[in-house]
Formats: C-alpha cells, structure tokens, sequence
C-alpha cells in the first residue's frame, strides 16, 4: 500500500493539471484581498449609522465555491485521463488489486485537497481581517476561535467534494461526468430544493454540502430555510459520509468492470 | 497459495484454458486453449478481431473471463503479489498520459511494486530513451512511445513478457532492436509471447506460432512447422486464417 501511495502521489504531482487546479483554488486569497479592499472603500464612505449597518459576507465564505469547484476538479482529473488515455490498464496491471488503487488514490487527494483547502482558508481569513483593518464589516467582528468549526469545516467539504469528483469519475470514466456531478451538488440541488414544499425543503437543504458546513458551525441554513435538523457532529457525519460513498461506489464500478 | 492442479513446472509459462470472453453479444474469444513455453518467443497471430487483444487483457486479469481461465506460472494474474516482477506486458503504447515525463512515468509504475529509481534508469537507457527520459511523452513520437511501453514492461526484470504489436511505428533501427530483444529475452529463458501482423518479422523472431481467428484456435506449432509446409509463414498464415477474416477488403 506504500508503494502505490508513494506511486499516486507522483502521478498527481507530476502533471500540469494539479498546478493548473491548485492555482484556480489560491486564486481565491487574491480575490478575498480585491474584495475586502472594494467593500472597505464602500464601508469609508458611509457615515457612521451605514457603517453600524454595514454587513459584508466573509471572504471563505463567499469564495468557498471556487475553491470547492477547483479541489473537487483536481479529484476528478485524479482517475479520468487515467480511462482518456488507456493509463488504467498500465496502472491495474502494475496493482491487480483495484480496490487498493482507488483507496490510494482516494488517500492522495485527501491528504492534498485537505493540506490546500486549510492553508488556503485560513490564508485567505487572515488577508480578509488584515486588509479590513479595524473596520467593523460584520464578518470581521468574531473571534478566530468561533470562525474555526466554519474554516475546518469548509475544508471538509472541499475534500469531500474531491472524493465525491474522484468516485463519480471512477464510475462514469469521464472528466465532464464527474465535473457535472460536483456541479449539480453545489449549484443545481441548492436551487432544486427551493422548490420543494415547506418543510421538506428544509429538511433537503440539511444534507447540502454547503448547508452541512453551516450546521457544523451551528449556524441556521438561511433566513428562509431557518435551522436545519442535524447536530454539528451529524452534520460532520453526513459530509464525511457523502466522501465514503463515492469512492466505495467508484470501487465498486472498478472491481465489477473490465478494465 | 497455490491453486489446486498447478502443474509443478508450470512456472513461467502462460496457460489459457478453455477461455472464452463475451461482450454483450459478441463473442470475442471462444473456447481458446494454448500454452506458451518459456525459452521461447511465440508469435500469436490472428486477423483484426481474432480475440488476440482480448486474450492479452484476460491474462493480465484486466479483463475477466466469461468461462474458462488464463494463468501464468500456475496462478490467475490478479493473485500474483509485485506483478511486474513476474509478467511484464505492453498492451498499448499510447495507454500514457501525455504530459508526464518518460521517467516520471516509468517511477509511478516502478513504485507500486518496489522497484527502484535505478532501475527507471536501466530501463530508460535499454530502451534507448535515456536522452529524453525528462521530455513529455505526448511529443513522443509512436515508435519512441513502443520504446518506453517496453521499457515498462522490463521494469520488474519479470519471467513471463507479453508484447502487443510492439513493432507497429518503429524504424528499422527499432524493428531490429526488438527482434535482437525478443531473441535475447528468449534466451534467458523467459517466456515471451508476441503479437504482430507483420509476418516477415515474425518469421525471423519467433519460434513457436499460435494463430487465432474469430476466437478460436486455428494452429499452434512451430515456425519451422509451417515455413516447411509453405513457401512462406506470410503464405502459411494467410492459407490458414483464409476462413476466418472478419475485416477482409471485398472481392
């Protein structure tokens, strides 16, 4: 199992599309700075009561798609062009036991999606308090210890997001097939469930990836959803769950098929 | 571990047993039986469509049988613990991601079966790409990309090679190689099994022939056998799968 760790974590650092991933999900530090700065310039010019009114979303917060998008991709780009190419005849005839490949793989992205989404969250806290300076925004008005069940957990979800693109990209054997999948999780089931009628909607929201990071942080899922119905720790749960899902159904598809 | 019925001095040698292998309605291999012996380079031939893929990827366990069984050295392929150091197989030399280094691609596989980066080297410079061992592979030319597939497959340093249209876009130089090769593989005492459509070649390289068509076997003898009989193993060939060319030209 070392061997073929030591293997996935070559394979994933030496081709250009990690970079290329890893340096869309930093970008969200630059944008962070941009923003915070645009919305200091607006907080300058209110007069003291819109400055008490003042409410600017939290720049993890308001970025943590793109981030999630940009992990979620690499996951994806982890096995596909492994089945573009033919590569994963190569890699199976090398590793016979197809459950392994996937798990050390599924370990790899782990290991780099977590590693990059927590430095690049908590980057991009630290430039979004730094740039506002003693303006109070509102998202800049907490303390580090109560913003971190929310960091931690959108750096969960960021690598949840990944398993969710490498396990979707094992079953279909397709870039587009597994961008769509994490796609349709983070934009279109978020719309989809506002359709729903009262309180299903709520209870569908619950078990959102993005509406999972508000209840682990114990906040409410929206103003109109109100509370969600699961505990920090179920909601934890649930998240982490989705990540385990994907990739036992990724291998599942490996072990059933023929390569 | 070993299976009940191994044959004791079945180490090293590739035994396909009554394999047969369908595709939704295809029937891709049919009842195929043969074995190839160690010390000798056996060329396995067969039209477009004859199954000779198909029974490569059941061997290596890529594939699996829809009867019957494929074994090397007595054990079905998946079993077999560091696989490369026993079966080394070039299926496809386009099965690589483009943007990767020669030698990066070469390490990947090297690690999953502890093999070590000197090794890499050895392979890279027997290959004759030690020159561009850094350079990605998508600007390798195919010849260049057979190169680096065999070098893959000798990575392991294994008993039991198996070789896919290896000759397919090599230059003289490179088809000579991989005769000088086969031969010396063989000499060793490995068991080298070799696929190609360029008869020729076949007849200078191999010892044994197994011919298949539509999925079945057609012959398994010596070369010697069938260019006694026929003018030529082109002629022996072509008389032999006459009745079994799925993609032949009309008329």
């Amino acid at each position: 199992m070392r061997g073929v760790l030591s293997s996935e974590w070559l394979k994933l650092r030496s081709v250009r599309s990690t970079t290329y991933t890893l340096s869309a999900a930093a970008l969200t530090v630059v944008l962070a700075g941009v923003y915070v700065y645009y919305a200091g310039t607006v907080w300058d010019g209110r007069d003291p009561a819109g400055r008490a009114a003042f409410r600017a979303t939290a720049p993890e917060v308001g970025f943590l798609p793109l981030l999630q998008v940009s992990l979620a991709v690499l996951g994806v780009l982890a096995i596909t062009p492994e089945y573009a190419t033919g590569m994963i005849r190569t890699s199976l005839a090398a590793v016979p036991r197809r459950g392994v490949l996937l798990l050390a793989k599924a370990g790899v992205v782990a290991g780099v999606t977590l590693t990059a989404a927590l430095a690049i969250l908590f980057a991009t806290y630290a430039v979004g308090r730094l740039v506002a300076g003693d303006r109070a925004m509102d998202f800049n008005t907490g303390s580090l210890g109560g913003d971190l069940p929310l960091l931690l957990g959108s750096a969960v979800s960021v690598t949840v997001l990944a398993l969710i693109g490498l396990g979707v990209g094992t079953v279909t054997r397709s870039t587009v097939g597994g961008v769509v999948a994490v796609a349709a999780v983070l934009f279109v089931l978020p719309i989809m469930v506002t359709f729903v009628p009262a309180p299903w909607s709520t209870r569908a929201a619950s078990l959102l990836p993005a509406d999972l990071v508000r209840q682990i942080a114990g906040q409410e899922l929206s103003m109109r959803l109100g509370e969600g119905m699961l505990s920090p720790v179920g909601a934890l749960a649930v998240l982490v769950g989705y990540g385990a899902v994907a990739v036992a159904a990724g291998a599942a598809a490996l072990h059933r098929r023929d390569a | 571990m070993r299976r009940a019925g191994t044959v004791p001095h079945s180490r090293g040698m590739i035994e396909v047993r009554e394999l047969t292998k369908r595709y939704g309605g295809t029937l891709a291999v049919d009842g195929l039986s043969f074995r190839v012996e160690p010390g000798l380079v056996t060329g396995f031939l067969g039209p477009n469509g004859a199954g000779k893929s198909t029974t490569m990827r059941v061997i290596l366990g890529l594939d699996a049988p829809t009867s019957g069984e494929a074994l090397v050295g007595g054990r079905r392929y998946a079993t077999l613990s560091r696989p490369m150091t026993k079966v080394g197989a070039l299926l496809d030399a386009n099965a690589v991601h483009g943007g990767r280094s020669a030698y990066d691609h070469l390490l990947c596989l090297a690690r999953t079966n502890d093999i070590g980066p000197m090794r890499v080297a050895e392979v890279l410079e027997l290959a004759g790409l030690a020159g561009v061992a850094r350079k990605e592979v998508g600007g390798f030319s195919l010849g260049m990309k057979q190169r680096l597939g065999i070098a893959a497959a000798l990575l392991g340093d294994p008993g039991v090679l198996m070789f896919d249209e290896p000759v397919n876009g090599l230059d003289p130089d490179g088809v000579r190689w991989i005769r000088g090769l086969m031969r010396s593989l063989a000499a060793e005492g490995r068991t080298v099994l070799l696929s190609s459509h360029l008869m020729s070649e076949m007849q200078l390289t191999a010892d044994r022939i197994v011919i298949v068509g539509r999925g079945r076997l057609v012959a398994d003898t010596t070369v010697a056998e069938l260019t006694g009989r026929y003018p030529s193993l082109e002629d022996a060939y072509l008389a032999l799968t006459a009745g079994s060319v799925e993609f032949g030209a009309g008329g």
